[in-house]
């Protein structure tokens, strides 16, 4: 009995333990850690940028500790309690809700550990003055771009569809901007649905699909991120309708990029996820040195079409 | 008596497994902090004293909102009872305090001799920058008072966090342990934590949002527990009169649930509650969190329920052979009605903790959680086969649960290597607890079952 208590405490201590040494072994003087969750970490868009700030924390000596919120705000809040109750130096947030997590941030700077947010701002109403910084891509104004992208590509008339991710307040300011610039400029576009793509090719893929059987006669696709615009993409060429049907992603991510190569999309608004890493452990770092910080940090999003595609090295390394 | 502790020990011999986990993370997480006994603090007013002359300055540094603030103020507190006190600013903030602080000691003719970095201040990187932005104060001694070990993971705000983490399983494995005992299995509690979420909260809206009277919460509660008490009903009736496998009609209930959540609130989270909201999942009562309060309560209740009452019989009865409970007059059907109705009940009470706990209603909530309570009950030692089971086990199985994801969290595991020990953690647990009960490997595997 005793024996095998001991057999298991070993087990259990070197597994933990092998853990530990595989993560230290890159960064040798480790300053403290930064604690830091994705709303999803399975998208290669967060992935990249958790990747991107564990490299940039750690020239100052610092190590990121990454994770995965899985779409579920709970998990996220919990995962909040803990750095709070780890004493971690700083915490990122990239939230999945951006009420919800109101919760969270308020426990960890109660432990007194400063906030960032990035991507996706944390809007509790008790809690968004709590956080030091925010870092994320200018979405209104990229919804612009995919605005003037489409009534570019359109010809500025006929119907269009939008599938939006009204979960996601990023995804809703792109919306938003979309739809600004249309007005703006006295658009003859007429938005005719907007549906819930879930920000997924799957889904994305039945949702076109039925817009197509209601709406046979659209001319444009706005999708809020680049898997939903293939998604959309995978359902009109199906339906032979690629000819007739331009799409508009975001992101221009890897696949988003060789797409819009491809002539499956018109465009993708580019985001630019390592400046998004880099300047949240920047924002950290000026926290650090005493500066004042600027409360909203927007990097602005820009055109990502076929001529900008030809002779793009980060298409063809398949990089963001 | 030997023997009755032998029968307490095969019983729940998880709290065994439960307190290997808790001493290897208490023991991998032992770090270093910054001190805060009042020896401590005299020792460093002494060391301040000896640094400040009459015409300098010492600065005390504390980080915001930690333990490091309490210690500068200790050390205030020391040198303000001295016969004459040296001029020491105590800098309690952010690393832009400081900042502050400098430029205007900057503009003044006084020397400053001395800085205290205490805690995490130690790493602000503005001090190792002062001899570049601040060339006047380049040969200010710098201390940083001796740091002693803690371990994270027992730190009394973390061992509360793990009860936080975890109320909401805990008390939804009360019902979902009855109903396994009966030989069943209820797939609709995660979505049901979702539905009740969300009917709480949108009730709560209705009634005045953000300035709702207090009522309006035990309304939203109450409506919300009976929504999913009802549906429970529902699932019970189904299972004792269609003898539809449980599984299907559970499954079939957690789309509903969540196809309802998603339709009240279209999609979106509800966020416009009263503040008093957070009293359940987060306050007080005596000094004790709500939470303990209500775990202690309803597992208390349950395990006096099925060890002494006469239900907790029938219950077992059901499950471990239903026609010979039938034959030897047992209500089969009055007692499943009744455990999927507590399964419901208990999943509506669950969401309203969860809601409580993040002072919003989402749709999204809950995903996959019938699961982790499913894992809870059978790694807590109740047979999926039904019959046997017992309540506490349940509870020391969601604290095994919650200790793991704790644990790994507070070592900073890599995501991916947490989802890969997290489920073999719960296999060796498991399988360590059947060995345990059968005394080995070799009795286990020549005896039939």
């Amino acid at each position: 009995m005793k024996r095998r208590l001991l057999l298991l405490t070993f087990i259990f201590g070197f597994v933990i333990a092998c853990s530990k040494k595989e993560e230290s072994a890159d960064a040798p003087e480790i300053k403290g850690k930064i604690g830091t969750t994705c709303m999803d970490l399975t998208n290669p868009f967060f992935k990249l940028i958790a990747n991107e700030m564990t490299k940039e924390a750690a020239k100052y000596g610092y190590e990121v500790v990454a994770l995965d919120g899985a779409n579920d705000s709970a998990k996220q809040n919990s995962q909040l309690s803990d750095f709070a109750a780890q004493g971690y130096d700083a915490v990122f947030v990239n939230s999945v809700d951006s009420q919800s997590i109101g919760e969270g941030v308020k426990k960890v700077h109660a432990a007194g550990i400063p906030v960032f947010s990035f991507d996706n701002q944390v809007l509790a109403a008790d809690a968004k003055d709590l956080v030091i910084s925010h870092i994320g891509s200018d979405n209104f104004q990229g919804g612009e771009v995919a605005a003037a992208a489409m009534m570019k590509a359109t010809g500025d008339k006929g119907k269009i569809a939008i599938l939006n991710l009204p979960e996601s307040s990023s995804c809703i300011l792109r919306v938003d901007g979309f739809k600004s610039h249309l007005q703006k400029n006295n658009s003859k576009l007429e938005i005719v649905t907007e549906l819930n793509g879930k920000g997924r090719r799957a889904e994305s893929l039945s949702v076109m699909t039925d817009i197509l059987q209601a709406h046979p006669d659209i001319v444009g696709v706005f999708a809020i991120n680049d898997p939903s615009a293939l998604g959309a993409h995978a359902a009109i060429a199906k339906a032979g309708r690629t000819d007739d049907i331009v799409i508009v992603g975001f992101d221009a991510s890897p696949a988003g990029k060789q797409a819009v190569f491809e002539k499956k999309l018109v465009d993708t608004p580019q985001q630019f996820p390592r400046k998004m890493a880099v300047g949240t452990v920047e924002a950290f770092i000026k926290h650090l040195e005493g500066e004042d910080l600027e409360k909203k940090i927007f990097i602005p999003c820009e055109h990502y079409d076929y001529e900008a595609s030809v002779d793009d090295p980060s298409r063809e390394a398949e990089q963001w | 008596m030997n023997l009755r502790l032998k029968s307490i020990f095969n019983d729940y011999g998880m709290v065994i497994i439960l307190l290997v986990l808790c001493l290897v993370f208490s023991l991998l997480t032992i770090q270093k902090e910054s001190p805060d006994s009042p020896s401590a603090a005299r020792a460093m007013a002494e060391e301040i004293i000896r640094a400040v002359g009459p015409e300098d300055t010492g600065i005390a540094l504390g980080a915001k909102n930690t333990s490091s603030a309490d210690f500068v103020e200790r050390v205030m507190k020391e040198l303000r009872d001295l016969e004459n006190p040296p001029t020491v600013k105590a800098v309690v903030g952010e690393p832009r305090d400081l900042r502050i602080a400098l430029e205007e000691l900057a503009g003044s003719d006084s020397e400053l001799t001395i800085m205290v970095a205490t805690g995490d201040t130690a790493k602000w990187r503005i001090l190792e920058q002062i001899p570049d932005k601040f060339p006047q104060f380049a040969s200010t001694k710098i201390t940083k008072p001796e740091e002693g070990l803690t371990s994270a993971f027992l730190k009394p705000s973390n061992l509360l966090a793990i009860v936080d983490r975890i109320v909401v399983i805990a008390v939804i494995a009360i019902g979902m342990t009855l109903v396994i005992i009966t030989g069943g299995i209820d797939l609709s509690v995660g979505s049901l934590i979702a539905l009740a979420a969300v009917v709480s909260t949108t009730v709560m809206k209705a009634m005045g949002g953000l300035d709702a009277p207090n009522h309006a919460i035990f309304v939203g509660f109450a409506a919300a527990i009976l929504a999913c008490g009802l549906t429970g009903l529902l699932t019970g009736a189904v299972v004792a009169w269609l003898k539809v496998a449980p599984f299907i009609i559970t499954l079939g209930l957690m789309m509903i649930g969540r196809g309802h959540a998603r339709g009240v609130t279209g999609g979106f989270s509800i966020y416009q509650v009263p503040d008093g909201l957070t009293w359940l999942g987060q306050g007080k009562s005596l000094g004790i969190p709500n939470t303990v309060i209500m775990l202690l309560v309803l597992y208390g209740f349950a395990h006096f329920m099925m060890t002494q009452s006469k239900l907790g019989r029938h219950i077992y009865a059901v499950g471990g052979n239903r026609e010979a409970a039938r034959l030897s007059g047992v209500p089969v059907r009055s007692v499943l009605i009744f455990v999927y109705a507590l399964s419901g009940v208990m999943a509506g009470l669950g969401g309203c903790i969860q809601a409580s706990q993040i002072a919003t209603g989402d749709p999204n909530m809950g995903n996959m959680y019938e699961l982790y309570v499913i894992a809870a009950v059978v790694v807590g030692g109740t047979s999926l086969a039904g019959g046997s089971g017992k309540i506490m086990g349940t509870l020391i199985g969601a604290f095994i649960i919650a200790v793991i994801q704790n644990g790994m969290n507070l070592l900073g595991m890599k995501d991916f290597l947490q989802l890969i020990v997290f489920g073999w953690l719960i296999i060796a647990s498991a399988a360590f607890d059947q060995l345990r009960r059968h005394g080995g490997l070799k009795p286990l595997l020549s005896s039939p079952s």
